[in-house]
Parts: structure tokens; C-alpha cells; sequence
């Protein structure tokens, strides 16, 4: 089996470090999400299973059909979502707009239109609306000074420190850190803590117009801009002239069984698949794909024991989940403020994306992620474009 | 006094005035006259928003305009240059959020410290100095943090007032788009009070005063000087300053006076905490308008500035009008109208944090900035600058101008050309 021949060390580490990156930072803030949803610690672990698999067979698959590292995950600006759409949200209605968001991102995948469609929107404004979506997080690292302000402060000097000298794998490291500051600390006890297979639960979809106007649209949104648009170049930029047609494809259609279990949108990793695309992982850029199967199996065996993760953090204070899940974005704020505001063609709607997006506002039951580019994209047409939505009207605009 | 540069002097200002006078010059000059005045605004939102006195925001106001109005008739005289003086609005927003937490009289105190540092920066000549240790991105990355609240506050009356938040909001982006030459904010405030006027709105309170800026005795603490004395120093110094000087140098004036600017914004912020007012300094947005082609030719330009000092000074006694005006509206109105205002300041100032160097130092005194925590009952616009800097410094030194790598670049960089 030519899979075993190609595979390696570095690889199959690789796609381990990768995965657990993904269960220290990302997953933190799913967790808040289900801390806000007020769920049993039995449907959580269903959530992760669900993500998992999802994660697992959608990488497992494009990596083994297209021979390239395909790393897949669950779309965490996403979930940074829910964190404010619960509980006023129901699970029901979570379920059918993920389902929704789903079919989006297939039907993107199946016409062929990715690309066109990611260039339409303002490359400020997408940036501004996730930097909005993810700023509550960040700050919260400062307002948790106030509670616990050792551990916030000893996670903070360990986040500066393994950035400063393990870029790549600071992540762990701040998860195993803060694990033993929490216990010295906060007297956190993981007694809990045991061996214990998932048991994933079918959750009924139910279909609103808001949830699909303040889940369904931007959860599509973010994960289009947010995770396919760097993971496709992150791909490219590796040397990987992959179609997106199979990998929106296959992610959309998998998506679909997995949001039964409180699955949400599988996407392409943006967070961690660096580590996999790169020299580091295979120096032959033809058999680095199996560091993307590498990366599937020990998301099988994550999905198997989920139970335990969320043992792991459910025994762990909220702050330590809240710090933790901070820390982990604020790459991902500062690349997304970065991008907003350095637009200077439509700095002003950018900023207003911004505000209204970290505003935590709602109108008409949507929620401000919504409206912030609703409201972005009238100030865009207003305050800076000329009132045709051709292409040919932004060559007239950059000659003004 | 060696650093301080030489003008045309004050004995012919009053004819040459005369002379310079034209319809371009005379326009501008009304134009930033009034959105100086309408930058009022900002100062009664913040006001509110740390639930200060009605009495002491008007006096406050009042005397922007009175003390940064003389010192405007002064400035751009002598050097005949478009150099319009006002005050700093994020310093106005750090004042305002201090006097609740460490009293007015300290509050000025600071002030007062901080013009004294401000002056001695100018005379000594030592501008380039504090912008080498404290780098732009995390001045400004504290000072959007601060500024961020009032953009966030302006979106969320379209929760419970959608129809005039609507209008207002929109009034403001078409104005920005089609009327150049009027301020947008004046629209907005315009079509914000008419349609209060058609919706009922009680106006019976609105009145005509006469009043001037009082005498106040400063009083020193340490905890004042460092949660809101010494940002001010480095927002005076570090960012007024180079903002202004940069827009005047912009318009095709080399000579502008950086060191002359700054002594004498010190010296006025000095003066300004004797009467209730957070400081003197040039006037970035207006220095826009003043000096821009819309006001003439370029070596009549100068008076435009004039004209904006002789607007405030006037405009000043009766600013309650407008107080009482603005008062009689409802809560969100004003909350609309500051953000608006405040709109293109944030986005220059996430701009300018955001442009590339010291991305950590950055975003960290960003962060911090916003999330408002007390760390020894020390405020966070203080905690915003010192960890920036010093995260900044542990995590990417080599984007200070004094580190070594940097230097040894900038040579290659020379060495390329």
C-alpha cells in the first residue's frame, strides 16, 4: 500500500500537532458556545464527536483522492458565533441552520463560483465583520484580569513566551501551562477526568427565518471568507494548484449527516493547515498528503473520546476556557483588524462592519454580524462607490 | 529658546489680515470654524457618558473655545501659516472618563503637568525623541481603544429608535458623499433636530445665555498624573503634533514650526487647566480644511486659521445655546452624533495601529484600552501604553527605531538605492 510507503514521522506528527492545536484553541470557544446553550456535558460530547468525524473523513478523503494535504476542521468563527446567538437560539434551530449553511457551501462547491463570489464582497468589510465577531473574545483575556488575576496573568506571560519561541506549537504548550496554572491556581480538580466513549445524540432540525438569516448567512459567510479563502491559499501558496470545486464539495456534503449531532460547518483549517502544507511535514510536496491522513486518523480517535475532552473541560474554570480560547484568536484579530483597516479605499465602511459587528446589537431578532454587513456594505456603496455594482465600475473608481 | 522657530511676526498681522482676505480663505476659514464648533458635541456626549455636571461640561466647552480661540488668532498670525488651534478630542474622552475616579481639580492638576512636559519637549527640541520610545501604533492602538465605546454606542440606538437613527446615520453618509463643502455633521444635526422638531420634541428649555470661562486651582496626585496626565502628555506630544505638523507639511508648507507647536500647545494646555479645560494643541481636522487647496492661494491660507480663532472666541460665551439645544434632545441623539463624529478619527486611528509595525505592542494596548480594567486603581489608558510598549519590546523589538537589526536594514535599504 503505497499509503504506508509515503508515510512519515514528521508527517504523521504533523497531522498529530495539528489536531491537537485544534482541540487547545478552537475548540475553546465551541465550548463557550455550549456553556452559553446551557447543555448536558452528553450533547457536548455528541458536538465534538460530530466535528470530529466530520474533520476526520472530509481530510481522511480529499487528502487520499486529490494526493494533497487536505486539513480539514469545524469552523471556528463560526462557532464564535453561536457563543452569542445561545440560548435565545434552540439546538433545533442551530441543527437546521447548520444544514442550511451546508447546502451554501456545497452549492458554492458545485457551481464552480468560489472564487467570484469571495470577490465580491469587500475584501474590508468580510475582514472587519470577523474581526467584529472575534473581538469579544480578546478582550475578554483583560476583563478576566479583574477575576482571576494570576492565572489570567500567568497565561498571558506563558501565551508571550511560547509565541516569542515555539510559534508553531504555542498552542499546546498554553493549553498544558494553563491546565497546571488552573489546578495550582484556581484549585481546578480533574479527578473528573476518565475514559469515556462518545455517545452521539440526533438533535431534530428546525427551520426560522432568523435563524437563517442570523446563523445560517453569516455562518456561510465567515466560513467562505474566514476558513476556505486562507485555507485555499495556504494550499496555493504551498505550490498545490488544487481546484476548490472537490474540497467545497466534499466539506458541504459531510457537513450535512454530522449537524444532526450538533456538527458545525467542516471547512479547510486555516489555523493549522500550515503545519501540514509545508516543507516541515514531508520534503516531498507529493507525499504530504499522508500528513492530511495522519491528521483524519487521530481526529478518529479525538471523535472516539470526546467524552474525556469535554471531561477536560468541563473540570476546568470558565476563565481558563475563556483565557484560553482569547489567547488562541488574537492572531486571528490582528490579521482580520489588519486586513480592515488597512483598506484605504473603504476604510470608513470597513470601520462602521466593525463597530456594528462588535457592538453585540440585534434588530429584528438578527444578530450584529448581520447587520454589520448589511450596514457595511450601504455605507460601502454609499460613502465610497459610484452606484453600479458592475466590474467594470471599480477601474473607473481607481483612476478618479 | 534655540529650538523655537522665527516668524513673520505680529506687528503687521492685523493689516496683513486685511490684505490676505479673500472669498476661498474666508469660506474655509467658516467651514473648520464650525466643525470646531460642532466638535462641542464630543465634548457633552463624553460628559454625559461619565455622568458629569451639566454646569461643569457647559464651562468646559465654553472655555475650549475661548482659550483655544485666542491661542488660534495667535499661532497662524505670527507664522503666517494655516495653523488652527483647538484641543484634543481623545484627550477630551481620557479627561472626561477621569474626573469621576479622581476628582477635577487633580484631573487639571495632571493637566497642567502635562502642558509643563508638552513645553519642555518644544523648547528642548526633543519631539523625535519620545516618538522613538513610544512608537505611533500603540499610542493609537490605545487611543482607538478609548474611542471605541462611541462608535459602538452610535450603532445601538438603531435597536429601540431605528427610524431616526436611520435617517441620521444616512443623512451623514450621503452629506459625507455629495456636499463637500459642508461639514457632514452639521447636516446630520440639522436633520436629526428638524425631524425631532416634527416628532414633537419639547423645546421649551432651549435658551439664550451669556456666559465665561472660570478661574479653578489644580490640585497634584500621582495616581492622576499616571492614569491620565501622562497619556495626555504622549497624545499632546506623540500624536496632536506630528498629525498636525504632518498635514501642513502635506499641503507644500516646509517650514511648519514642529517645535514651536509644540511649546505653545504646552504652554496652552497650561493655561487651559486654570479654567476647566483639558488642553491647547493644533487642530489635525481643521488644519485639513485650513490648509487644503479649497482655501485659495497657498500663502493666503493663514488667514483662514485666523478666521476659525475669531469664530471661537465670539462663538464661545454663547455656546450655551447650542448646550440647551442639545440637551432637550433624546439620550440617543447625541450618542448618534458623537459617534458620527468620531467616525473618521477611529478610522484613522485603527489605521495607524494597524499599519504594520509593533503588531502585538499594538493590539495589546488596543485590547487593554477597551476593556477598561483598573490595575492598582490605575486607569487602562495608562496600562495600554506601558504594556504595549513593553510586550512590544520583548516580542518584536526589531521594529524600534533604536534596535540594531532595524538600523542595519534601513542601512541596506540606502545601500539599494
Amino acid at each position: 500500500m503505497s499509503l504506508l510507503k509515503d508515510a512519515s514521522l514528521p508527517a504523521v506528527t504533523a497531522g498529530f500537532v495539528a489536531v491537537l492545536i485544534s482541540y487547545a484553541g478552537p475548540l475553546a470557544i465551541f465550548f463557550q458556545a455550549a456553556q452559553s446553550a446551557e447543555i448536558s456535558p452528553q450533547m457536548m460530547s455528541s458536538w465534538v464527536w460530530a466535528i470530529s468525524i466530520g474533520a476526520a473523513v472530509s481530510g481522511i478523503g480529499l487528502s487520499l483522492w486529490l494526493r494533497v494535504p487536505v486539513v480539514t476542521a469545524w469552523s471556528a468563527p463560526g462557532t464564535a458565533l453561536l457563543v452569542t446567538l445561545f440560548p435565545e437560539l434552540s439546538l433545533n434551530e442551530a441543527v437546521g441552520a447548520y444544514l442550511t449553511a451546508a447546502l451554501i457551501v456545497f452549492a458554492v462547491g458545485v457551481s464552480g463560483s468560489f472564487d467570484r463570489i469571495v470577490a465580491l464582497i469587500p475584501p474590508g468589510i468580510a475582514a472587519a465583520m470577523m474581526a467584529g465577531i472575534l473581538f469579544q473574545f480578546g478582550v475578554g483575556v483583560f476583563t478576566a484580569m479583574e477575576g482571576a488575576p494570576a492565572l489570567a496573568l500567568g497565561m498571558l506571560t506563558a501565551y508571550l513566551v511560547f509565541k516569542r519561541l515555539f510559534p508553531r506549537y504555542f498552542l499546546v504548550l498554553l493549553l498544558m501551562v494553563g491546565i497546571v496554572l488552573a489546578v495550582g491556581l484556581e484549585g481546578a480538580s480533574l479527578a473528573g477526568v476518565s475514559w469515556q466513549l462518545a455517545t452521539p445524540q440526533v438533535i431534530r432540525p428546525e427551520w426560522t427565518l432568523h435563524a437563517t438569516l442570523s446563523l445560517a448567512l453569516p455562518l456561510a459567510l465567515v466560513s467562505l471568507t474566514g476558513q476556505f479563502l486562507p485555507g485555499m491559499a495556504i494550499l496555493r501558496g504551498a505550490g498545490y494548484h488544487t481546484q476548490a470545486r472537490p474540497i467545497l464539495t466534499v466539506t458541504g456534503l459531510v457537513s450535512l449527516p454530522m449537524a444532526l449531532f450538533g456538527g458545525i460547518t467542516t471547512v479547510v483549517a486555516a489555523i493549522t493547515a500550515a503545519l501540514c502544507t509545508g516543507k516541515a511535514a514531508h520534503p516531498d510536496p507529493g507525499k504530504r498528503y499522508t500528513a492530511g491522513v495522519a491528521n483524519g486518523i487521530f481526529y478518529l480517535l479525538g471523535a472516539l473520546f470526546s467524552g474525556s475532552i469535554v471531561l477536560l473541560f468541563t473540570s476546568l474554570p470558565v476563565t481558563f476556557v475563556a483565557l484560553l480560547a482569547g489567547l488562541a484568536l488574537i492572531g486571528a484579530i490582528t490579521s482580520n483588524l489588519s486586513a480592515a483597516a488597512a483598506e484605504k479605499q473603504h476604510l470608513e465602511a470597513s470601520i462602521i462592519t466593525f463597530l456594528v459587528t462588535a457592538s453585540g446589537m440585534s434588530l429584528l431578532g438578527l444578530g450584529s454580524a448581520f447587520w454589520g454587513v448589511v450596514i457595511g456594505c450601504a455605507a460601502y456603496l454609499i460613502l465610497h462607490r459610484p452606484f453600479v455594482l458592475l466590474r467594470g465600475a471599480s477601474a473607473a473608481v481607481d483612476k478618479q | 529658546m534655540k529650538h523655537i522657530e522665527k516668524g513673520a511676526g505680529l506687528a503687521t498681522a492685523p493689516r496683513d489680515f486685511i490684505r490676505d482676505l479673500n472669498a476661498d480663505n474666508l469660506s474655509a476659514g467658516v467651514v473648520a470654524g464650525i466643525f470646531g464648533l460642532s466638535a462641542g458635541v464630543i465634548h457633552i456626549s463624553a460628559g454625559t457618558a461619565a455622568g458629569l455636571p451639566q454646569e461643569f461640561t457647559l464651562l468646559w466647552v465654553i472655555s475650549y473655545l475661548m482659550i483655544n480661540g485666542l491661542f488660534g488668532l495667535f499661532l497662524p498670525a505670527y507664522y503666517r501659516l494655516p495653523l488652527p488651534m483647538a484641543n484634543s478630542i481623545p484627550g477630551a474622552l481620557l479627561f472626561a472618563a477621569i474626573i469621576p475616579i479622581v476628582g477635577l481639580n487633580e484631573a487639571l492638576g495632571a493637566t497642567l503637568i502635562a502642558g509643563a512636559i508638552a513645553l519642555v519637549v518644544g523648547l528642548a527640541g526633543w519631539m523625535s525623541l519620545v516618538m522613538r520610545l513610544i512608537p505611533m501604533p500603540i499610542v493609537m492602538g490605545m487611543v482607538a481603544g478609548i474611542l471605541l465605546k462611541f462608535g459602538t454606542n452610535m450603532v445601538m440606538p438603531l435597536q429601540n429608535a431605528l427610524v431616526p437613527a436611520t435617517i441620521m446615520i444616512l443623512s451623514f453618509f450621503f452629506a459625507a458623499r455629495y456636499l463637500r463643502r459642508v461639514p457632514p455633521l452639521v447636516v446630520t444635526l440639522l436633520v436629526g433636530v428638524g425631524y425631532m422638531a416634527l416628532s414633537g420634541a419639547d423645546f421649551s428649555s432651549v435658551t439664550f445665555t451669556f456666559k465665561l470661562p472660570e478661574f479653578i486651582m489644580p490640585a497634584f496626585t500621582l495616581e492622576a498624573f499616571l492614569a491620565y496626565g501622562l497619556p495626555l502628555a504622549l497624545i499632546l506630544v506623540g500624536m496632536e503634533t506630528p498629525a498636525g505638523v504632518g498635514l501642513v507639511k502635506g499641503m507644500g508648507y516646509k517650514s511648519a514650526p514642529a517645535n514651536a507647536i509644540t511649546a505653545l500647545g504646552g504652554f496652552g494646555t497650561m493655561v487651559s487647566a486654570f479654567f476647566n479645560l483639558h488642553s491647547t494643541c493644533i487642530a489635525a481636522p481643521m488644519t485639513g480644511i485650513c490648509s487644503g487647496p479649497e482655501a485659495g492661494s497657498h500663502d493666503k491660507r493663514w488667514v483662514a486659521a485666523v478666521i476659525v480663532g475669531i469664530i471661537f472666541v465670539t462663538a464661545a460665551p454663547f455656546y450655551g445655546f447650542v448646550f440647551s439645544l442639545i440637551e432637550a434632545m433624546p439620550s440617543y441623539f447625541i450618542a448618534i452624533i458623537a459617534g458620527l463624529a468620531l467616525l473618521r478619527v477611529i478610522s484613522s486611528a485603527m489605521h495607524m495601529t494597524f499599519s504594520g509595525k509593533h503588531e502585538v505592542g499594538a493590539m495589546f494596548s488596543f485590547l487593554i484600552a477597551v476593556s477598561g480594567i483598573q490595575i492598582f486603581g490605575i486607569g487602562s489608558s495608562f496600562w495600554a501604553l506601558v504594556l504595549g510598549a513593553g510586550l512590544s519590546m520583548l516580542v518584536e523589538f526589531r521594529d524600534f527605531d533604536f534596535s540594531r537589526e532595524s538600523r542595519s536594514s534601513r542601512g541596506e535599504a540606502a545601500a539599494a538605492r
